[in-house]
């Protein structure tokens, strides 16, 4: 008896130790909003995928099927599916897209819904090939269905760099008509990306004059983050500067901007091949005169 | 008295157990009481620096600051850098981890990149105002951000898009030296800077014995300190690679550029910049002491302090314990790298500078979301970060500050990063068995087992058969990183859809500027390698850097007409 008082004794007071200890412990700070699909996302970007499936699964069933609440909650669960590393499961993804496309065809998660199916198709597993023809198929209905959205632009800027990846002439000048098309329309949205595409294509077919604008276009039209103050242009002022010398033969514009690199990135690791192009250039020009 | 007996012996091992934790407890609240008086705000603050300079600044710093805001006191935990990693993590996950800690290292860096996540608070806000103890200086009213050197760069963590730490130092690598020895040994004041004065001294050194008979090292070395030495003065010989085999032009030879271009004939190991990185090695390492690739970097630095080697490369964070060591026994200088004259009959030709440095801030610091007094952290980070405490803190410490218009210790100048200049292009590193072999070899070729051209007709061959399958096998995972970004796209896009007025537009501008710069371009690289790999450069054709006859005929055309 006075054994088994001593045991229930020790027992009690390593538990009261234990509350004790529990008790002194700070509270452990987890990331929450009071915005329910905030937090869920925020489990999403954090990697925590279990939680933010239960999050966006507790949403759905508790919204009207078809209503705002719904389309966002389906979509967040389709998409953690769809990208989540490890466990991912592309058929329940399919489906719930599927689900919310034919539960509220018109609400604009549904767009960004097709969307992400295409890339489905697109982005297959590492040590496969996308079945090109399928995958552009996809981006046309996007675009089709959905004109002017801008999940529809994004589907033509990936549909064309899908044709001007090939590396195909033929496939080139297709992509090549439809994005000087895009880049004239102004409610393109992705104008910078399509002119750099332009550029990649020019290339392929070698048309460097062509290249050499795109490019500059290119430069012109992109669209600077806010919050990123690290926006660079250090390397498109390289890869102007080095077109227009060596494919174009146009050395005012090299010279502009090899200057410009070097002035307004004194500290890029290029400094130094844009100054050997300078005195390079100059060399080339003093000895040409001299043959004269 | 014979049942307390009995319940002793019984629970022997769970009495000692609670003995030694309320012992620890009680130590620790002791000490802590005694550090700060009991109505004190206590800032604490997590690093791994043990060295006593780190330690003693920031209690200087925390002094200072005491002056401004008296009722503050700053408690530090060191923790050695071996076991950082598990600590910081403990104390991050259980929620009791300082206010500040030292962010950046010691983790891998996804690791890092999940704990910013979770358990720190972004900065970018507070980056872009001004530094209020900025305050009478010229850097008044601008943003903290460009008071830094490199612009705060390196606080900036992309895959979040925010600031996520305040930096306080620069760093850097050069040669130390023990200025009494080399006056005894060879007669110099000054370490030469000149690559084959340099050697010379080296041969002077190696040539005299100490009082026991054995010869002095000119350099101590290790495998640690190999690592330093090659970037900055061995692989920037390779620079003029850049010209021959930089097909897509974008200023570096990638590996599969110089695969390339070795497989087909347009370059070789036998290219006078890829032997002269290896006959610089040589030259230099046979000053090292025997066996250095199997000594441990503490080994190496013993030499140092002990006076039997003359010379070591080092960084910064060495700088003042080296001078401590020294302290009453001999002078410390510091020297950049040697780099060969123009005129040099052998290098002259092919050395075209020094090497590029990318001048970058370290010792860098995050505030975590449990700090019971987030916006005091941040202003004592932001006193630190002030120009005249930045300048102050690293004083004692002996780095370099990373805030513009400081000082720096004169035994510092040296350290001054070269913002101009050439680097490495010799990529050889496919990984697979191409990898292997090379270690192989190069182990041997490092301890003067074989003569570079065996290591050449050894390695090139076995590279130009083998090296497509590893290229390939490198290749195989391309798209999984495309995979990841489409799933950090949709993240940034869920934001965007989410947010409304000046917040969405600018959330759309960034991911419109994401999936341009992550997703459109990858899959069109590849195929470009893959491209190059197959089919390689067009041999006919002129370098990545020459003019081709069409082009020269219409400078010449243009020139001709402005006459």
């Amino acid at each position: 008896m006075r054994r088994f008082i001593m045991r229930v004794a020790v027992a009690a007071t390593a538990l009261a130790g234990a509350l004790f200890l529990f008790a002194c412990s700070s509270a452990v700070y987890v990331v929450e909003s009071d915005d329910p699909f905030e937090s869920a996302w925020n489990d999403y970007t954090l990697g925590e995928f279990d939680r933010a499936t239960e999050k966006f699964e507790a949403l759905r069933a508790g919204a009207v099927v078809g209503g705002d609440e719904w389309c966002k909650a389906v979509y967040g669960l389709a998409t953690t599916w769809n990208l989540r590393r490890p466990g991912e499961d592309t058929k329940k993804a399919t489906a719930y897209y599927e689900e919310l496309i034919q539960g509220a065809p018109t609400h604009d998660l549904a767009v960004w819904s097709r969307l992400a199916l295409a890339r489905m198709k697109h982005l297959v597993p590492v040590g496969e090939t996308p079945d090109y023809g399928e995958v552009r198929k996809a981006y046309r209905d996007v675009m089709a269905l959905h004109p002017g959205h801008l999940a529809a632009q994004e589907a033509f800027l990936y549909l064309q760099s899908t044709l001007i990846s090939s590396l195909d002439p033929a496939q080139t000048k297709q992509a090549l008509e439809a994005l000087e098309k895009a880049v004239a329309d102004p409610e393109y949205q992705f104008v910078g990306p399509a002119w750099s595409l332009i550029a990649v294509g020019s290339q392929t077919l070698g048309d460097m004059e062509r290249r050499l604008h795109a490019e500059e276009m290119s430069l012109k039209t992109t669209e600077v983050d806010p919050t990123n103050p690290f926006t660079e242009y250090s390397w498109q002022y390289w890869n102007l500067a080095t077109i227009a010398e060596f494919d174009v033969g146009d050395f005012e514009k090299a010279r502009y901007y090899y200057q410009k690199l070097i002035e307004e990135y004194p500290q890029d690791i290029r400094v130094y091949g844009a100054r050997q192009a300078l005195m390079r250039m100059d060399d080339l020009e003093m000895k040409i005169r001299a043959e004269m | 008295m014979k049942a307390l007996w009995y319940f002793i012996k019984s629970y022997f091992a769970i009495l000692v157990v609670g003995l030694v934790y309320a012992w620890s407890a009680g130590a620790i609240l002791v000490y802590r009481n005694r550090q700060t008086p009991p109505d004190a705000v206590v800032l604490r603050i997590g690093h791994w620096q043990l060295e006593a300079s780190v330690r003693d600044a920031i209690n200087e710093m925390a002094e200072r600051y005491r002056e401004v805001h008296p009722n503050v006191y700053v408690v530090q935990d060191a923790i050695p850098e071996g076991v950082y990693g598990q600590w910081v993590s403990t104390q991050l996950l259980g929620g009791t981890a300082p206010d500040i800690v030292q962010v950046g290292a010691m983790l891998p860096p996804n690791i890092w990149l999940s704990y910013y996540n979770r358990y720190f608070i972004p900065l970018s806000r507070e980056v872009n105002r001004p530094n209020p103890y900025n305050k009478s200086t010229e850097l008044e009213g601008t943003a903290l951000r460009q008071t830094y050197k490199d612009g705060m760069r390196t606080a900036y963590v992309d895959e979040m898009q925010e600031y996520m730490s305040i930096p306080l130092s620069q760093f850097g690598v050069r040669i130390f030296y023990n200025k009494d020895m080399l006056k005894r040994l060879t007669g110099l004041d000054e370490a030469p800077e000149d690559y084959r004065e340099f050697l010379a001294a080296c041969e002077k050194i190696a040539s005299q014995k100490d009082e026991r008979g054995n010869n002095y090292i000119p350099i101590a070395g290790s495998q640690y300190h190999f690592s330093m030495w090659d970037p900055m003065m061995f692989d920037p010989l390779t620079y003029g690679a850049v010209r021959k085999a930089d097909f897509n032009r974008d200023g570096f030879v990638g590996n599969d550029e110089l695969y390339t271009a070795i497989k087909t004939g347009r370059l070789s190991m036998k290219f006078p910049p890829f032997e002269a990185k290896f006959r610089m090695l040589r030259e230099v390492t046979d000053h090292f002491q025997t066996g250095y690739t199997g000594l441990t970097r503490d080994e190496a630095v013993f030499l140092f302090a002990q006076q039997k080697a003359v010379f070591m490369t080092t960084g910064t964070w060495d700088a003042r314990s080296l001078q401590a060591q020294a302290e009453g026994r001999f002078e410390v200088g510091v020297m950049d790298f040697p780099v060969p004259a123009p005129d040099d009959p052998y290098y002259g030709p092919i050395v075209e500078g020094r090497n590029y440095e990318r001048p970058g801030g370290g010792f860098s610091f995050g505030i975590t979301r449990t700090s019971k007094n987030p916006e005091l952290a941040l202003d004592f980070l932001l006193f630190m970060a002030s120009q005249q405490q930045n300048e102050e803190l690293n004083r004692v410490i002996g780095w370099i500050p990373c805030i513009l218009g400081t000082e720096m210790d004169p035994m510092l100048e040296a350290f001054a990063p070269h913002l101009e200049g050439v680097y490495g292009a010799f990529p050889i590193w496919l990984g697979g068995e191409t990898g292997v072999k090379w270690q192989q070899l190069y182990s041997l070729y490092q301890v003067n087992q074989i003569s570079y051209d065996d290591f050449v007709s050894q390695f090139e061959p076995f590279y130009q058969e083998q090296g497509y399958k590893d290229f390939l096998e490198q290749q195989r995972d391309w798209r999984r990183g495309m995979h990841q970004n489409e799933r950090f796209l949709a993240g940034i896009r869920a934001r965007a859809l989410a947010s409304e007025g000046d917040d969405a537009t600018s959330a759309w501008v960034k991911y419109r500027a994401l999936t341009t710069s992550r997703q459109i371009w990858a899959e069109l690289g590849h195929n470009r390698q893959m491209r190059l790999i197959d089919q390689g450069p067009d041999l006919d054709a002129v370098g990545p850097y020459e003019y081709s006859p069409a082009i020269l005929k219409k400078i010449r055309a243009r020139i001709k007409k402005e006459k």
